[in-house]
Formats: C-alpha cells, structure tokens, sequence
C-alpha cells in the first residue's frame, strides 16, 4: 500500500494527474530539456489522453509516474518507474524545472532510487541516457555500471549496492537540509 | 591542481552556451543554463577528477568558479 503525497527533502511527490498535463507538456517541449528526450507532440489532449492511460497503468501497479512540488506547492519536474519484471524497474522521463533549486535534481533522484528499493522493494534498475546528455551521463556514472551502448545512448544497471553508495553519497550533500 | 585546467573542466558541464569567455572570475550561476543538473554535474565533476566532495552548502555559497576552485583546493591538500 504506497501513501501519498511523501515528502521528502522538502519536495512533495505525488502520482502525476491529468490535470497536470500542461506543465508535462511544457517540460517536455523545452528547447533545452527536449533535446535529450524521444520527441513529443505539442497537443495537450495527446497529453491528457496519455496520462489517462498511464492511470489505468497506475492502478495495476504497472507504473508509477512521480510530479514532485516545492514547498510553496509549486511543480517542479517528474520522473517515472516502469517496466517491472520480476526485481528490475526502469527509472526515466526525469525532467526539471529550469529555475529550480540547485539540489532538486539531488533530491527528486534520491528520493525516486529509495521509494523503488525500499517501498517497491526492487533490487536492481535498468536504464538509458542520451551520450549527448553530458550532466547526466556524468552523474549515472558515478554509481551505475554501464552494460551496453549505441550510437546515441548508453545502456546502464544500478544494483542495490550501487544504490546504496548512491544513497551515502548525495544526502551527504544535502545533508544540512535534511 | 592547475588553475586553467580547472576552468576548463568547469566550461566542460555547459554545453548550450558559449564559454570561451569563461574564466575564474565568471559568475558560474548566472547564465541560461545553470539549473540543479548543471550542479549535479559540477559535484560530479569535482569528485570525478580531484576526489573531493561538495556539498550542497558549497555550491550555495559559491558564486565564482574561484570560490569551488578554492573549496577543492583546500580539501585535495588537507
């Protein structure tokens, strides 16, 4: 039984809704953040009518679609969990707000890696980067090991130790705020 | 640790603008593309290559390249 909201260093995460579609689109045709990600239709109701599926999802427990807030109830990006076969889950769709706190990518990442481990009792994920994702390619790499690649993506695994050191690792950094 | 190298690594996390201009002096936040993966990937950065560790404070406290330069100088030599 998964309750929500959870907040969680001063983000409040909760399942993304239809209403928040709108704000999905706009991260997901941002100059800047959609040249990382599979191309996206700029037509809300496409968007509407995407989430109502991935409710249906939701309620299967298939899929968990995140919208993290700040604390003046203001959303600041998404970042999803699917794909779940037997103890391995994919994690992606991350986008941030530009504008954000420095440290809401730290804290949606940390938060998204705990509630799959710990809540969802996954032992190992999957998933994929853009090489041309530089920040973040740089990041995965620190605690992911890198299983394959192609010519545009790396393919990369995150194991419960991995997750571990990951866990140490950045609420060091934002440990005065926790 | 050499002064010119670390500017360059840190020019190295911004790929949407131009930082030719970038330099000890610049102030690293104040530009289009500073948002929390560019920090993520400027603690990444300085882990990676000098073993040092930033925290949130530090780069919240910093506005220059030359206050990180100095926070990892500090910590590479203690």
């Amino acid at each position: 039984m998964i309750t929500l909201p959870i907040k969680k260093y001063g983000l409040t995460f909760r399942m993304v809704e239809v209403s928040d579609a709108a704000f999905i689109l706009g991260l997901r045709t941002d100059p800047k953040l959609s040249r990382h990600l599979s191309p996206t239709d700029d037509d809300l109701a496409k968007q509407q009518a995407w989430i109502c599926a991935y409710k249906e999802r939701e309620t299967q427990g298939l899929e968990y679609y995140f919208l993290f807030e700040n604390e003046d109830h203001e959303p600041q990006g998404v970042v999803r969990l699917y794909n779940f076969i037997n103890k391995t889950y994919n994690s992606g769709s991350w986008l941030v707000k530009p504008g954000s706190d420095d440290f809401t990518a730290i804290k949606s990442d940390l938060f998204i890696s705990s509630f799959a481990i710990n809540e969802l009792g996954f032992e190992q994920c999957l998933f994929e980067v853009r090489k041309a994702n530089k920040k973040v390619v740089r990041f995965h790499k620190m605690f992911a090991t890198l299983l394959s690649e192609d010519e545009n993506n790396l393919y990369l695994i995150m194991d419960k130790k991995a997750y571990e050191r990951k866990y140490k690792y950045l609420t060091s950094i934002i440990e005065p705020e926790i | 640790m050499n002064i010119e190298q670390f500017v360059r690594q840190f020019a190295e996390q911004f790929d949407e603008i131009p930082t030719d201009d970038f330099s000890i002096d610049t102030k690293f936040k104040e530009n289009d593309e500073w948002s929390s993966m560019t920090a993520l990937s400027v603690i990444a950065l300085v882990d990676d290559s000098y073993s040092v560790r930033l925290t949130g404070d530090d780069i919240r406290k910093s506005s220059t390249i030359q206050d990180i330069y100095d926070i990892v100088a500090s910590r590479v030599t203690a």
